[in-house]
């Protein structure tokens, strides 16, 4: 038999049950198979008085038992050690691995497709130089070197060795004490919990320990351990707390952070934000919501837990055992699906059912959860999976980047902004349900903003700014509303000392719209020049602004 | 070949999940980038209270900065410009603009170079070597800083400008120059680039409303209360510069459901990341060049290389191999899409605290995979704190992954007096043990102390009372090597000499007064003659110092120096 199997029910179920979970688990059952049922049942009971048996099962009810596979066992291992405080209290203890993160034992290795023999492929590990030629250098003309920062330092295995960190060995030392509040649960790290107990057959040490133990218990106090396994290990600082249970006490010892394994995230207050606050309405849905959900039962005496985590088997194992198992005899045939009975033990208890689903329908009604299409993970794992076929992921990519110039173009500018704004604003415009004035009046405000800086580069920018508003105004019918906005720049040209931007303006001969340009101007071709002309005169006495624009220019040019 | 790096990584000793949890999508990351622009003008150099200038805690802080970066991450990349100079120097040639070190990875010998502008010395050979102006303008040290970032080749990610001055009102005579800044402030804002204000103390205060507001970035991710307060001493300046300066990348962005039809986006960050000691990397013995690793797989009997698809995975169970396709593989270990599946509630006082298998990780909603999660979000976490209640989930992190069951536990937001955020909203997200995670102890029969023994205990507790900060222990180990490795770099004769907290730290707090106490006059003598100074801890040295007047600067050998200098002379 290849796997372990829980044997906690009937002897010789296991056999039985084996066979028929082989074959197919939900078949009925024969008369012959009942008949055997009734002989069983009738052995098992009449053991009643001697072995305690007082349930028989089906085969049915075996296979369910049975189809979970033995939870992983392992023998504890002990770790003797002295707890020292200060250097006058020294105790005899003796640690164990409580709590772990169990892996699977056995770890897949490679064989080859053709032979499935595991000789048959080999890895070799070769070292070769950053040219071009990628030129190997054997093993032995290397050496070891570390970074830091952007310098490469070479330090050998040797000068490393002598110089590192050195710990005097095993120690579980308490550096101090604290209140329980400051050493929070999200502070753990590593991946064990340690039970420490005082040495067996040490009276000694049994005392003081326990003395220890109600010591901390009754001041809600911990303490903060310097602990290192052995010799060649890396000290930690670690947490250990005490633990009174009926039959034994103990300490329960859990690695913290240092202060390099620490980040100061800062996340913006979901109590002032405009997105983040629900209303009464929506706090007493949530509420709801919670009640129904409650997966403990409370009869006033005690408190029953219905989804006990750490009754779970870890499913990853049964999952690998089952595929494993079935692979074992039909290895040509695809995976089996996942086990129903596994599949319930990992959801919801039934117990729940019935009640939330009311709340969660108010919840559904009073919250606007709108998905925004942008899931990102997948698109990524399509290009990443998609990678070997070159011509699929070439069209993907052109569908992919048609869709982001179009998102960028259109679902992303949502007002004229400064560095683009010309942009901006054509696209704004081309936008069906845009609002055109609104949009140019935008533009405009950033274009005095940028002539506000008297920039050469600035009125260049502005520029394009008008041309393209000219532009499009044409195109959507609004001449007039341009035509008025020239006239109010001009009238603002004195004021703002702007003359110099107006001497562009006129040679590059931007008019008024004029009628043979749009219908609905009416402006003639005489007028629209004359519109430049007329300012053609203050503009040569102004001579003092020019030398403000040849700073500008120098400033341009560097 | 890259694939096949990327195939065959699993085959590593190290554990997968480990590392794939350390990962934070590097590749579709650039590197993070950050620009110190310091005010070098005069007013920064005046001397304060605390008998240091704001410009020297500037540098202090910088150079901090620099050296845990190269420990932490090192990979991004830092400048220094110095704005407000006599001399200049950049790429474009604007004056009053000194760069000191465009954008590159940390170094030994850009920390040297920072090193001489430290303290008093550092005064002088600024002002030798640099010195003031008062005629700089706020725009062409911005504009240098936009050209230093797009002067990297390197795909940047995080674009990020700190400006640390303690003048609130720069062009306060020149209106132009002051809107030249303004404008140049949101071309960078409009390019991506992050413009963050270090406002240090100033007489009289400093008042940003008077030019400041309108430069700096509030983005809508970052609290305007955050800009807070000006910063006085090195610690909150430092504290600040962390806050900015962690870029919370989410390790993974998935959904939250609740029941049918009611899902929320959050993203899943690591509060706590073990930093660990570098893997060395190989170097050519003639040149020093590091040089790369190649994996090649091949057949033992014929020789030729094998492609992935030339292997499948096996087992051995009992004498027999079961052999998978490495797609099944992946399929067995397939339950669910990624995701965070609610189960239901439980009473807080269910939490065991024994209960632990791996350091737990951090959620906070995510608006742009699913709108309006904040507010459900919140309303969740402030029911959760109201009726003391943790959530209960199935949790699957990646494709591929079986499921784990995490507890949803709530935290309030908490600030500090000076309205910066201390304890960030959101549910951490602890990971519950299955049935196979707990093991068989061999437990040690119950004796328990009597009442007596009990107190006497408890007195030995107060004594060693302390309060506990995570941030109080650095790691011994990590450091050393950072240290060893420093000396190497800038040629020092021996390491500089680290304090093991976890020899003393806690203890500290018990032994420290003590320690000061019995250093008299004599003892200290005793030192000096006997040349036993070097045994004494910084902080007792420093403590000497303080306590007879003496300026010693931070490292131990000139405290030492500063003390047996005023001993041989009185």
């Amino acid at each position: 038999l290849p796997f372990p199997l829980n044997t906690s029910s009937i002897g010789d179920g296991g056999d039985a049950a084996e066979r028929q979970w082989k074959t197919s688990p939900r078949k009925e059952l024969t008369a012959q198979q009942k008949e055997g049922m009734r002989m069983v049942k009738k052995v098992m009971l009449s053991l009643d008085e001697v072995g305690g048996l007082d349930e028989v099962f089906t085969f049915r009810e075996s296979v369910e038992r049975l189809s979970i596979f033995k939870k992983i066992e392992r023998k504890p291992m002990t770790w003797p050690c002295q707890l020292t405080i200060g250097s006058g209290i020294t105790i005899n203890i003796v640690g164990y691995k409580a709590m772990t993160e169990e892996k699977v034992k056995k770890s897949w290795m490679s064989v080859d497709a053709k032979t499935l023999r595991k000789e048959d492929v080999r890895r070799e590990t070769v070292y070769c130089l950053n040219d071009d030629n990628e030129t190997e250098v054997s093993k032995e003309d290397t050496i070891q070197g570390f970074r830091y920062g952007s310098d490469i330092i070479p330090f050998s295995q040797v000068d490393q060795e002598q110089m590192k960190y050195k710990t005097d060995g095993k120690c579980f030392s308490v550096l101090g004490f604290t209140k329980s509040a400051q050493v929070l649960q999200h502070y753990y790290v590593g991946r064990q919990v340690l039970q420490v107990f005082a040495a067996k057959d040490d009276e000694h040490a049994a005392v003081a320990l326990s003395a220890l133990i109600h010591a901390l218990q009754e001041l809600d106090m911990m303490a903060i351990v310097r602990y290192i396994y052995d010799r060649r290990s890396n000290p930690q600082v670690g947490v250990a707390f005490p633990m009174i249970k009926d039959k034994y006490e103990c300490l329960v010892y859990i690695q913290l952070p240092f202060m390099e394994d620490l980040r100061q995230f800062t996340f913006t207050s979901l109590k002032n934000s405009k997105r983040g606050t629900a209303s009464e309405e929506q706090l007493s849905a949530v509420d709801a919501l919670i009640d129904s959900m409650s997966l403990v039962v409370d009869d006033g005496e005690e408190i029953e837990d219905l989804f006990k985590v750490s009754k779970i088997p870890n499913p990853h194992f049964q999952r690998l055992f089952q595929c494993l198992h079935f692979k074992a005899f039909q290895p040509d045939k695809p995976l089996p699906p996942i086990d129903p009975h596994l599949k319930t033990m990992l959801d919801r208890p039934q117990e729940l059912n019935a009640s939330y689903i009311l709340s969660m329908e108010q919840l559904k009604k009073l919250f606007t959860l709108q998905d925004s299409g942008k899931k990102k993970e997948q698109k990524i794992a399509q290009q990443i999976f998609k990678d070997n076929d070159t011509e699929e992921v070439a069209s993907k990519r052109g569908r992919t980047d048609d869709f982001n110039i179009v998102t960028l173009a259109e679902g992303n500018v949502t007002a004229v902004g400064s560095l683009t704004p010309a942009k901006d604003f054509q696209t704004l415009v081309r936008q069906k349900n845009s609002n055109f004035r609104e949009v140019t009046n935008q533009l405009m405000e950033r274009v005095y903003q940028f002539l506000e800086v008297k920039n050469r580069e600035y009125y260049m920018k502005s520029m394009d700014c008008i041309k393209i508003c000219r532009e499009e105004a044409g195109k959507a019918g609004e001449s007039k509303f341009f035509n008025m906005l020239l006239k109010t720049l001009k009238a603002n040209v004195e004021a703002k000392g702007l003359q110099d931007f107006w001497e562009l303006i006129v040679q590059d001969s931007i008019t008024l719209i004029t009628k043979d340009e749009a219908a609905d101007s009416a402006v003639n071709n005489d007028e629209a020049k004359q519109f430049l002309a007329a300012e053609e005169k203050p503009m040569e006495t102004s001579a003092v602004p020019e030398d403000d624009g040849d700073v500008d220019d120098l400033l341009d040019m560097m | 070949m890259a694939d096949w790096h990327a195939h065959f990584q699993n085959e590593d000793e190290e554990d997968p999940e480990e590392a794939e949890d350390n990962e934070e999508d590097i590749r579709y990351a650039g590197r993070d980038s950050l620009i110190f622009l310091i005010d070098a003008s005069e007013a920064m150099f005046e001397m304060n209270n605390e008998d240091t200038s704001a410009f020297d805690m500037t540098i202090q802080c910088v150079h901090r900065v620099y050296t845990s970066k190269i420990i932490s991450s090192e990979r991004d990349l830092l400048a220094v410009v110095f704005f407000g100079t006599q001399k200049h120097k950049n790429s474009v040639d604007f004056k009053h603009v000194y760069v000191l070190h465009d954008l590159d990875t940390p170094g030994a010998k850009r920390v040297l170079e920072l090193d001489q502008f430290e303290g008093e010395k550092g005064k002088r050979s600024f002002k030798d070597q640099i010195g003031h102006s008062t005629d700089g303008s706020l725009a062409d040290a911005l504009w240098v800083c936009s050209n230093l970032f797009s002067d990297v080749r390197l795909k940047l990610s995080h674009k990020r400008i700190m400006l640390f001055t303690n003048n609130d009102n720069p062009h306060a005579k020149d209106s132009s120059k002051a809107r030249m800044a303004r404008t140049k402030a949101s071309d960078l804002r409009e390019t991506g680039i992050i413009l963050d204000l270090m406002h240090l103390r100033k007489p009289g205060g400093f008042d940003t409303s008077l030019f400041y507001r309108d430069i700096v970035s509030v983005t809508e991710d970052e609290d305007g209360a955050a800009q807070g307060r000006e910063s006085a001493k090195l610690d909150d300046l430092l504290r600040k510069v962390w806050a900015r300066d962690y870029k919370k990348k989410a390790t993974t962005r998935l959904n939250l459901k609740l029941g049918e039809g009611v899902e929320l986006s959050v993203g899943v960050y690591n509060l706590i990341r073990s930093a660990r000691k570098p893997t060395a990397i190989r170097l050519y013995r003639e040149t020093n060049e590091p040089v790369k690793t190649k994996t090649r797989w091949f057949n033992g009997e014929t020789g030729s290389l094998l492609l992935p698809s030339d292997t499948k995975k096996a087992q051995v169970y009992g004498r027999r191999q079961i052999v998978l396709e490495k797609e099944e593989i992946e399929e067995l270990m397939r339950f669910d899409a990624p995701g965070l599946v609610l189960i239901g509630f439980k009473p807080l006082s269910l939490l065991k605290k024994h209960h632990y298998i791996r350091t737990s990780q951090f959620i906070y909603p995510e608006e742009t995979m699913i709108t309006g999660s904040s507010t459900l979000f919140s309303a969740l976490l402030t029911k959760c704190l109201e009726k003391e209640v943790f959530a209960v989930a199935r949790y699957i992190p990646r494709r591929n992954t079986p499921p784990r069951f995490v507890a949803l536990v709530p935290q309030g937001e908490q600030l500090d007096d000076e309205q910066v955020q201390t304890i960030p909203p959101g549910f951490h997200l602890m990971f519950l043990p299955y049935a196979d995670d707990k093991r068989k102890v061999d437990f040690t029969e119950k004796t328990v102390a009597n009442e007596d023994q009990t107190e006497k205990m408890k007195q030995v507790v107060q004594k060693l009372r302390f309060k506990y900060r995570p941030e109080s222990f650095e790691n011994p180990v990590i450091q050393k090597h950072f240290r060893n490795l420093e000396a190497l770099a800038l040629d020092l004769k021996e390491p500089e000499e680290m304090e093991d907290l976890t020899r003393s730290a806690a203890g500290g707090a018990e032994k420290k007064p003590k320690l000061m106490e019995s250093m008299g006059t004599d003892e200290i003598r005793q030192h000096v003659q006997g040349g036993t100074l070097g045994k004494l801890t910084v902080p007792v040295l420093k403590e000497v110092c303080k306590q007879y007047g003496l300026k010693g600067g931070g490292k131990k050998q000139e405290l030492i120096d500063a003390i047996t200098g005023h001993f041989t002379e009185h």
